[in-house]
């Protein structure tokens, strides 16, 4: 077990040998490591030009409204080691800055224009339209977790007469079939 | 020759004529907007064969008769229907294609989509489902045919009677109105 995870602990050991951070091995061909918001150019500029993780398949932002904070997390994949590396970062929500980065990958542009307009996430620097997908939005970003979303479409657009009635799946679900619905359901459920 | 246009009967005559023509020559705007497009090829290829009742594409809004909404609308889509709409020209035909243009589908709590359709663009014919069969899109065309031969389908003169009130929906959501304002 512990010989198929070699090229993975090894990458793991590099990258924090090299810099202040934590990390660990998920499973075969998956590596995620936890870097401050400081540390990311040298971190993906390390990974890129030494260990041979040249492409960046994916950047993705998740709204940790509890913790008050954005995560970024990079993921990027090497062809020779066949490992996907996620690097992940935390900024902080109510201030997001973020340097810009897109001189590592020229990609990392498109998906700094996407946060900037869905997560209002402000890179320094950032070339490009300002307006991405929406057009003329003078609302909240509207990707992040405190925007209403079914408020913002009750006030904009025409709420069509006859789908009152319509409720949660699951709740008529199980009330055809008697099963209880977990709480972690219920929690989430439109009906309150 | 003394028979003249002005009498009544006569007129019935030529708006039958004038209406059988238009029904059986329906020219559809090769337009689509979200996923029900892809329910066109099979209705408009051999399997069902929408020419059978002369629908056909038109690819310019000018030579177009139907202009057929197939799917959600965004706001940014809206913009174009819209400007697609006010070129064709009369008389025009909407179809409404699926249940989002109806009361917005699956996504009627969206941030970006509308939610009636017939609030923007005077719709003729709904047509329900998600994704409707072909089978229904000739059912909805049929019954569109048969409103343009009982002479009821000029929505095309409603919008530009009503066009304020259209205007007015319209700018709600468009804020950034950069479209020409056509005087018909």
């Amino acid at each position: 077990m512990d010989n198929e995870l070699l090229k993975e602990q090894e990458l793991l050991n590099a990258i924090t040998k090299a810099y202040d951070v934590k990390g660990n091995v998920i499973r075969k061909g998956r590596v995620e490591v936890f870097v401050k918001k400081e540390l990311i150019p040298s971190v993906l500029l390390y990974v890129k030009e030494q260990k041979g993780y040249k492409h960046l398949s994916h950047v993705a932002c998740i709204d940790w409204i509890e913790q008050g904070e954005f995560q970024l997390t990079f993921n990027i994949w090497s062809h020779a080691d066949k490992i996907m590396l996620y690097v992940k970062t935390r900024i902080d929500r109510e201030n997001p800055v973020m340097e810009n980065l897109d001189g590592i990958w020229d990609q990392l542009n498109t998906y700094e224009r996407e946060f900037r307009e869905m997560f209002g996430i402000e890179f320094t620097g950032l070339v490009g339209e300002k307006e991405f997908i929406l057009e003329d939005w003078d609302d909240m970003p509207p990707m992040r977790r405190d925007f209403d979303t079914v408020q913002y479409s009750k006030d904009h657009y025409y709420f069509r007469p006859g789908r009152e009635d319509a409720k949660d799946v699951r709740k008529t679900l199980t009330d055809r079939t008697g099963e209880e619905i977990p709480d972690y359901a219920t929690k989430y459920s439109r009906e309150k | 020759m003394n028979t003249t246009i002005n009498d009544k009967n006569s007129q019935k005559i030529v708006d039958y004529i004038k209406n059988f023509a238009r029904k059986n020559s329906l020219f559809v705007m090769a337009y689509g907007t979200g996923c029900g497009a892809i329910e066109i090829p099979p209705t408009m290829t051999s399997r069902y064969d929408a020419e059978r009742f002369g629908i056909r594409g038109a690819a310019t809004p000018r030579q177009a008769d139907v202009l057929l909404i197939t799917g959600y609308l965004a706001v940014k889509t809206l913009k174009r229907v819209i400007r697609v709409y006010e070129q064709m020209q009369n008389p025009k035909y909407v179809i409404g294609f699926g249940s989002c243009t109806i009361n917005g589908g699956m996504y009627w709590d969206s941030y970006n989509t509308i939610n009636a359709l017939d609030r923007y663009i005077p719709v003729d014919v709904y047509i329900n489902g998600c994704m409707p069969r072909p089978e229904a899109v000739i059912s909805g065309f049929v019954a569109l045919q048969e409103k343009i031969q009982r002479g009821d389908a000029d929505n095309g003169k409603k919008y530009q009677e009503n066009l304020e009130w259209y205007r007015n929906n319209q700018k709600k959501i468009i804020k950034d109105w950069k479209m020409p304002d056509y005087n018909w």
